[in-house]
């Protein structure tokens, strides 16, 4: 087996742990796009370009972000990936367009970050020359963009909890783990992830959270969405 | 009569225990015997042990019941409550009213009584030098715990003790630090275990830990091994 281009930017990611403003490097080792950028915005967290291969793709997310306009928006909205192999040519979001004719961008992708019901942000890919993404390339992308909402949204709630976790509230919280991953079919980190999430956005402590569930005050439906098929 | 049942059905404890010490166990599985055991033969409602974290805080590792009311009281005499004075003093509390002074472990004291509480034990889990815990008795009548029971829960104590710190000679590497750490981490498993159990099963805590532990020995197999393959998925109950 030679090694795969997806599976090392997977491994990459995987490994990024705290250099959250490594993230979009991966996509272009193993994508011929020429940039990536990622950031977060939408319901839950504060709008912000966390990562940018270069000044163009930088500058690509942040003009999105200060026009409330662009691929990336429609991605996080749609709930599904947004193709423009032509963006020149393209009239979808003539403010956008108009700012960055400059940097001629010929071709750009935009793929949602989300956690289950929760949304985090977008990944932007630019090429300089006008291309398309294979089927396979958008579900590796969609894939990679399931690692990096993890990441980011574990670096947004692990910030916050504001103290009391005291050694009850944890076997609670371990409890409501248990009951979370039986209802959705997750593993236990990605339900302590949701619990943790849901507290976040809630701004309640987490072991209220937990005691919801454990009597059965709240519920998880079935995590879809997440782009998590196998590519 | 009843005495010499009691001495006996004791003996049989030990016998049991000790022969687990040599089959090689689950420590977890052994703490919850143990507990079973000073429910079953002493003179007390409900039983829990205690350990001390890397932080030096103590976690309830094991219950006579995990019904989350009874554990969040014992969690709270470890916070500030006879079990944390008898951790630190590595000596025997005993409180045969705890009415009589309750603004020294109020919080304690309020919800302990709320649940019938009214005296408490705790025995100091010590070998040598170290402490690693302590062994709580409850009962929900006043009065001091009899001598014999005492006694019988001191050497019930000490096999816990040296259970734990046996596995640690097995292991040979690791610490006693790793060795509570790894008893305290297969309780997150197991809590996360009963919570899939609750929820698959619709039962309560109480009764889904119950049946994780029924299923384990029906199977002979280790309580935390079963724990696992909940939590993976591989098994459903």
């Amino acid at each position: 087996m030679t090694a795969d281009p997806f599976q090392t930017a997977s491994d990459v990611l995987s490994e990024a742990g705290g250099r959250i403003d490594e993230l979009a490097r991966p996509f272009v080792r193993f994508l011929p796009v020429s940039g990536a950028s990622i950031s977060t915005f939408g319901s839950l967290l504060g709008a912000e370009t966390i990562s940018a291969t270069d000044a163009r793709a930088g500058r690509v997310d942040e003009l999105q972000l200060d026009l409330g306009e662009g691929p990336c928006w429609d991605a996080l909205i749609t709930r599904a990936p947004v193709l423009e192999p032509d963006f020149a040519s393209s009239e979808t979001w003539p403010a956008f367009s108009d700012g960055i004719r400059e940097e001629n961008i010929a071709a750009i992708f935009a793929f949602p970050l989300m956690f289950g019901p929760l949304e985090i942000g977008a990944v932007d890919l630019y090429s300089s020359t006008p291309m398309q993404l294979t089927d396979l390339q958008q579900k590796q992308s969609m894939a990679l963009s399931a690692i990096v909402s993890r990441i980011l949204l574990r670096h947004a709630v692990s910030g916050g909890e504001p103290g009391e976790t005291t050694t009850f509230s944890r076997r609670l919280i371990h409890q409501a783990t248990g009951m979370v991953l039986a209802q959705l079919g997750t593993k236990a980190d990605d339900a302590y992830l949701i619990i943790q999430a849901r507290a976040f956005a809630d701004n309640r402590p987490m072991r209220d959270v937990a005691e919801d569930i454990i009597e059965r005050r709240i519920r998880f439906g079935t995590l879809r969405e997440t782009g998590e098929e196998t590519p | 009569m009843i005495e010499t049942t009691r001495t006996e059905a004791l003996f049989d404890a030990f016998t049991t225990l000790a022969d687990t010490l040599v089959a090689g166990y689950d420590v977890l599985e052994l703490l919850q015997s143990l507990v079973e055991y000073c429910h079953d033969l002493l003179d007390v409602d409900s039983a829990g042990i205690l350990l001390a974290n890397p932080d030096g805080d103590l976690e309830v590792v094991a219950s006579t019941s995990e019904a989350n009311a009874l554990v969040e009281i014992m969690q709270l005499d470890a916070d500030a409550g006879p079990c944390l004075e008898s951790f630190r003093a590595r000596a025997v509390v005993s409180v045969p009213d705890i009415g009589v002074d309750s603004e020294r472990w109020p919080d304690f004291t309020s919800t302990a009584r709320t649940r019938g509480i009214h005296s408490v034990y705790a025995i100091p889990l010590r070998l040598r030098r170290s402490t690693i815990g302590t062994l709580d008795l409850m009962r929900n009548e006043r009065g001091e715990i009899d001598p014999f029971d005492v006694r019988a829960a001191q050497a019930l104590a000490d096999v816990a003790t040296i259970g734990i710190l046996q596995e640690r000679t097995i292991r040979d590497a690791s610490t006693i630090r790793d060795q509570l750490q790894q008893a305290l981490s297969t309780r997150i498993i197991i809590e996360q275990a009963t919570g899939v159990v609750a929820e698959t099963e619709k039962l309560s805590m109480d009764e889904a830990f119950a049946c994780i532990r029924g299923h384990a020995r029906a199977r002979q197999t280790p309580l935390s091994m079963v724990a696992r393959q909940l939590v993976s998925g591989e098994i459903r109950l």
